[in-house]
């Protein structure tokens, strides 16, 4: 009965906006502080704006949504934690932190191919009474530790609470739906089951026009992207830019 | 026998060796351990029985249907409405965080009199005595509400005047009350049956509309497609968000919108390419290949491509009257897909002007966004829930904030049909803010309180027999069997949906070309963001990673 | 001797000649202030939390770990003399056996300290003993060092103890007597531990399938970089050994260890350098040609972002690798002090390049097609914590040298004999 839970997200939808960004951080409880900055923050799933890098009509850009990609082979950041404060959960493959036992050696962000993992640097604070307005679905992590997308499991908690309380084993897929997919205001990131294969991110993620980030490190990520763009695609295949080739790009857009 | 210096370093030794092969460094360990997953000051979320409750986000006058999750009576978290027929599960990026506006740092909880502290009763004795001097104008920023008939009601009573601030989308419907005879709030934008979309510089994928509307209605036919469903051409002097994912990106100098749409005008009369006779627009195509940019050949083909797929929709970033002067050549005021006339009974509003000479008193409801700072000698009385910095208000006054008080939510600025629903509170407001109503009210008892007036209009649509309600199913309004019925259906979140108008009902005569004006830029959503204040995970987005510009005129 | 009212003769070994007590705390003066200073620093960080530092999601390890890397491969020629006097019965390398000791103490108990500030939850360390996993190289690491540790620590008390007053006490003296004979056993078992742990630091990185620049193939689960950082570490262990004796010998001002010492030190050295050169180019050129390749990766592009080019590979291997080698193990420079030194100093600057480039400049390097090259700077706070690591290793060296008899060579100190 165990499920492969990945995500497909058509980069050819994703206009950039931002509220995946802000809706797995309310869900999350994840705190914004404003010390922090592009380097120091948190943010679990964090939208790259990207470009062909020409300029004029033949400009292109697109953009390309990071999290945590769930990875099935060789996980990276499951074989390096010296605690195992992570592992892949056998019942749906997604790849759980356990902030709790985390000693934030930031070995596995290291270790991560996506930069998907990001660091406690301070204590998490809100504003005086904004903690009422926190998850209770969700701990409340604390400085020091290393936390990441964990496809909200929280809300597979709760659609098994569902399914318990109607005497049924299996969930409905329609109770269990991360922040991230439900925020996105064109449907461009699909989430699903991929072991069945009738479920619709299964047959997304097995289309010709999808691809995986660094597929060929073979940690098998469970994170697809699909465009019907070719530079998009040639891009995601390329290796970083040479040293002399990386151009003072402005990513603020 | 002696105890000596020797004696306590055998002893010394042996104690440090025992220790460590006794329990006791392990259970300390073990205990400093746990108490290193709970420190104290780790904020704990409220316990509570979780209840999931439905309302409408009446922060700005899009009213995007809300999904709010509660533990222990507070919200905890907001999600959109799948079934909602125009947001469709949609919220603004911002909207996903509303949850922690009310306890933003910069929460009014008390009024200020010139930016000390002072209280309500002092500043309705203020009110009172300026009503008494004076004629005073109110200033809505949501017009439309049950709220704002009070409103106008007690500008009326007063013998005051009532003026409304209305969004880009609004704005760039103006231009229209001088060729047709409807005010501009009875017309809306017919996309859903419109095959290309040409936006001057509207930001249709980032900040224009409904979230949801638009952005679901271009998933399904363009996203992603060589020969899309629906052609969206996007007329922007930057490579905007919308352009990035446009069909088409036309790159034109800042500032020539309205010179291009009136050298599009006329190509299209010209060439006989639309069946309008005119009038010709004044300016030469030389002369608006010079100001955009492009080529006299490229605006030619663009005017063939306009026509090539249609209905065709020309859509201005804020009031531009020649490019509303280019939807009547093109034929799409009063047409499918086009500019329609959505209600037969709309309300006509004057725009508010910053310069307000002759008033004793301005009073500016809460709905207002920030930035209107009005240049006045008059007292002004503004209220809101959020203190967005310096203002010229003399008393600032604390009002409900996110879903803390009961309200309607009337049409949508750019829906093609009439809608309407109920926005009910799920929160109780702190004890020292007060409602805009409530604080009229002191001064003019006769005023309809707000509940009412929404039972009314219940009590109307049912009378109208007509529309759909959309609540946990689809249900024509002449199947529902009671008013009582129809207010549950709204307290639980129902949207009605009024039937479209029929077209080809708008009469309407352009005489001679407008003169070109100046165009405002309308960037994205973070300028459209009509409250004082950022909801603080708005970080995510500007600071804790580049994915967008910090908004400017914020105080985040 | 000195006539200051203040005095610690008592506790000097008799014979040996000290400076006054007075000039002795006047060089321990700015070492304590540094060493204060660190704490203060390593306190602000246990008390704010880790952004007192630079580092940073992209930049997860930073200064800490490539000072760890460094400080624990330097000294490995407490083990590796362990190793060489105790198992392969090179007697001659027996007067630095007792430095040698210290100095590797000094090195992990630094280390040890570092780390623990180095972590976001210090207090949770021990969960590694608790849970551990057996595929992560971090925890072989953790347990291997905590145990190395404890072998350092139970062969430097018996040095402690042979101090003036303390061998006084005659229960200590047993202990002391009973710990030395089982020094050939902690030998052994240190180079058991040090043999995992020096090479699963380099494994380390060497696992690390998200960092092309530092993933490397091997044999069995051990990538080549576990044997290249086992091999580095033995070869720079000696020459940290001389630099240290050669520097104590400068400042007290007389011989502390037969000149054969060093020149047999500088040869070991320079072997086992010259083979780890070896070693590093074949590995180089098979990542160069296949591992990088396979991976789908262009390995020279990794070297076109300025300042990290290939004349840091150049240095690594031939600048500070191959001409040290050759320096230390040709007779003619070999035989000449200055010419030695200078060697180990390059040996040592070669072997910290390596761990720098594994560290820092792995991590510098984009991944992601879209990544950008990156730049990181300590701050003060990190900084002044090394500083202080150094400043505890002045100290507790200085203590060492004064009141325990580190060189058994030096004329008319007192000397262990084996059953006494």
């Amino acid at each position: 009965m165990s499920a492969r839970y990945g995500m497909v997200i058509d980069l050819d939808l994703c206009t950039g906006c931002g509220s995946c960004m802000v809706a797995c951080a309310a869900e999350n409880n994840v705190p914004s502080l404003p010390q922090s900055t592009a380097r120091t923050g948190l943010t679990p799933i964090v939208v790259r704006k990207v470009s062909n890098k020409m300029a004029g009509s033949a400009r292109r850009e697109t953009f390309i949504p990071i999290m945590c990609a769930h990875c099935e082979h060789d996980t990276p950041c499951v074989k390096v934690c010296p605690q195992q404060a992570v592992e892949v959960d056998k019942e749906t493959g997604i790849v759980m932190q356990m902030p709790q036992r985390c000693l934030g050696c930031r070995y596995c962000m290291t270790a991560c191919p996506y930069h998907a993992r990001y660091f406690n640097w301070w204590d998490p604070s809100w504003p005086k009474g904004m903690e009422k307005s926190l998850n209770p679905g969700v701990a409340v992590r604390m400085r020091g530790v290393v936390e990441k997308c964990n496809m909200c499991h929280a809300r597979m908690h709760s659609a098994k609470e569902k399914a318990a309380a109607a005497g049924k084993r299996e969930i409905d897929p329609a109770d269990y739906i991360p922040a991230c997919v439900e925020a996105c205001p064109t449907g461009a990131i699909r989430f699903g089951n991929l072991a069945d294969a009738n479920d619709p991110a299964s047959k997304a993620a097995r289309s010709p026009e999808a691809f995986r980030l660094l597929a060929r490190l073979g940690t098998e990520p469970k994170l697809y992207y699909k465009s019907k763009e070719a530079w998009v695609r040639a891009l995601a295949e390329s290796n970083p830019a040479h040293g002399a080739d990386q151009s003072q790009e402005v990513q603020r857009g | 026998m002696k105890f000596t210096r020797r004696d306590l370093l055998v002893w010394g030794a042996g104690a440090a060796a025992g220790l460590v092969v006794s329990p006791v460094p392990w259970k300390v360990l073990d205990d400093v351990s746990i108490w290193s997953q709970n420190w104290p000051w780790i904020p704990q979320p409220a316990r509570g029985p979780v209840e999931v409750k439905q309302s409408f986000c009446t922060l700005c006058p899009n009213g995007c249907g809300l999904r709010v999750r509660m533990a222990g009576g507070w919200p905890v978290g907001v999600a959109g409405v799948s079934s909602h027929p125009i947001s469709r599960g949609a919220l603004c990026p911002l909207g996903f965080a509303a949850h922690q506006l009310n306890w933003h740092p910069r929460r009014l909880h008390a009024a200020q009199h010139h930016g000390e502290p002072s209280s309500l009763s002092e500043a309705q004795a203020a009110f009172a005595k300026a009503c008494g001097e004076g004629s005073i104008v109110i200033i809505d920023g949501y017009p439309g509400r049950a709220a704002s008939s009070v409103l106008k009601t007690f500008a009326e009573k007063q013998g005051g005047t009532y003026r409304v601030v209305t969004s880009s989308e609004s704005r760039a419907l103006a231009p229209y009350e001088a060729w047709i005879d409807a005010p501009s709030s009875s017309l809306g934008y017919d996309l859903e049956n419109a095959q290309t979309v040409v936006s001057f510089g509207a930001p249709m994928l980032d900040g224009w509309g409904t979230p949801g509307r638009f952005t679901w209605l271009w998933a399904e036919r363009a996203g992603g497609m060589t020969d899309p469903q629906l052609r969206l051409i996007q007329i922007d002097s930057s490579f905007s968000r919308t352009a990035a994912r446009a069909w088409q990106w036309v790159p034109i100098r800042d500032g020539s919108e309205s010179a291009l749409a009136s050298g599009l005008a006329r190509v299209l009369l010209e060439q006989k390419l639309v069946p309008a006779h005119g009038p010709i627009p004044p300016i030469a195509l030389s002369e608006v290949a010079a100001q955009t940019g492009l080529s006299a050949d490229a605006i030619q083909d663009l005017a063939r491509t306009f026509v090539s797929h249609l209905p065709v929709l020309a859509i201005a970033g804020d009031n531009d009257p020649a490019i509303a002067a280019l939807n009547i050549v093109l034929g799409s005021v009063g047409a499918r897909g086009g500019i329609v006339r959505r209600s037969k009974n709309a309300e006509s509003y004057v725009a508010a002007d910053a310069d307000i000479p002759n008033a004793r008193a301005v009073l500016i409801d809460g709905s207002v966004p920030w930035d209107f700072a009005p240049q006045t000698e008059a007292e002004v009385f503004r209220f809101a829930a959020w203190d967005g910095g310096p203002s010229q208000s003399d008393w600032l006054l604390p009002s409900p904030g996110f879903l803390e008080a009961l309200t309607d939510v009337p049409t949508a600025p750019t829906l093609s049909v009439e809608t309407y629903a109920v926005a009910p509170a799920l929160v109780r407001p702190p004890s020292e803010v007060m409602s805009i109503e409530q604080f009229l009210s002191v001064a003019e008892p006769t005023l309809i309180p707000v509940d009412k007036i929404i039972h009314s209009r219940c009590e109307e649509l049912f009378r109208k027999h007509s529309g759909t309600l959309y609540g946990q199913e689809k249900t024509p309004v002449a199947k529902i069997a009671s008013v009582q019925k129809l207010e549950e259906e709204f307290s639980k979140g129902a949207v009605w949906v009024d039937e479209p108008s029929p077209s080809g009902s708008m009469r309407c005569e352009l005489k001679e070309w407008p003169a070109a004006t100046p165009a405002s830029r309308v960037e994205s959503w973070t300028t459209e963001w009509p409250i004082a204040v950022l909801p603080p995970l708005a970080t995510k987005l500007y600071i804790e990673s580049n994915l967008r510009e910090a908004p400017e005129r914020r105080n985040a | 001797m000195a006539s200051s009212v203040l005095t610690d003769s008592r506790w000097i070994a008799r014979g040996a000649e000290r400076t006054s007590l007075s000039r002795f705390l006047l060089w321990l003066s700015p070492w304590t202030v540094l060493l204060a200073i660190g704490v203060y620093a390593a306190g602000l960080c246990l008390f704010y939390g880790l952004n007192q530092t630079n580092m940073d999601n992209r930049f997860a390890f930073g200064l800490w770990i490539f000072l760890d890397l460094g400080v624990i491969a330097l000294g490995a020629g407490a083990f590796f003399t362990g190793f060489l006097v105790y198992i392969l019965k090179r007697v001659e390398l027996k007067p630095i056996l007792n430095t040698a000791v210290v100095v590797g103490f000094i090195c992990y108990s630094g280390a040890v300290a570092i780390l623990m500030i180095d972590v976001g939850q210090p207090l949770r360390a021990w969960f590694t003993f608790w849970h551990p996993n057996t595929h992560s190289m971090l925890t072989e690491v953790t347990f291997c060092i905590s145990c190395y540790l404890l072998v350092l620590s139970l062969e430097y008390i018996p040095i402690l103890l042979r101090n003036r007053q303390l061998r006084k006490l005659p229960s200590f003296l047993v202990f002391e007597h009973q710990l030395h004979k089982l020094v050939p056993v902690f030998a052994a078992v240190g180079t058991l531990l040090s043999f995992f742990h020096q090479g699963s630091l380099g494994g380390l990185y060497g696992v690390l399938r998200g960092r092309p620049f530092a993933y490397r193939t091997g044999f069995l689960i051990w990538p080549s970089t576990f044997f290249l950082f086992i091999l580095s570490a033995i070869a720079s262990g000696p020459s940290f050994l001389m630099l240290i004796t050669a520097t104590v010998e400068k400042i007290s001002g007389r011989r502390l260890v037969p000149p054969e010492v060093f020149r047999r030190l500088g040869f070991i050295s320079g072997v086992l350098l010259g083979i780890y050169v070896a070693a590093k180019s074949i590995d180089t050129l098979v990542w160069l040609n296949i591992t990088s390749k396979a991976e789908g990766f262009a390995p020279w592009q990794f070297y076109s972002y300025k300042p990290f080019g290939t004349p840091i590979l150049f240095a690594e291997i031939v600048l500070l690798g191959l001409v040290p080698a050759f320096l230390l193990t040709f007779r003619k420079t070999a035989c000449h002090r200055g010419w030695l030194l200078t060697a180990a100093a390059m040996a040592c600057g070669g072997i910290l390049l390596n761990r720098f480039v594994l560290t820092v400049q792995t991590l510098a390097l984009p991944t992601l097609p879209f990544d950008e090259f990156l730049q990181y700077t300590p701050s003060w706070q990190e900084v002044a914590s090394f500083g202080g690591v150094i400043a505890y290793g002045v100290i507790l060296y200085s203590l060492s040298f004064r009141y325990l008899p580190l060189f058994a060579a030096s004329k008319g100190e007192d000397e262990h004999v084996s059953g006494n």
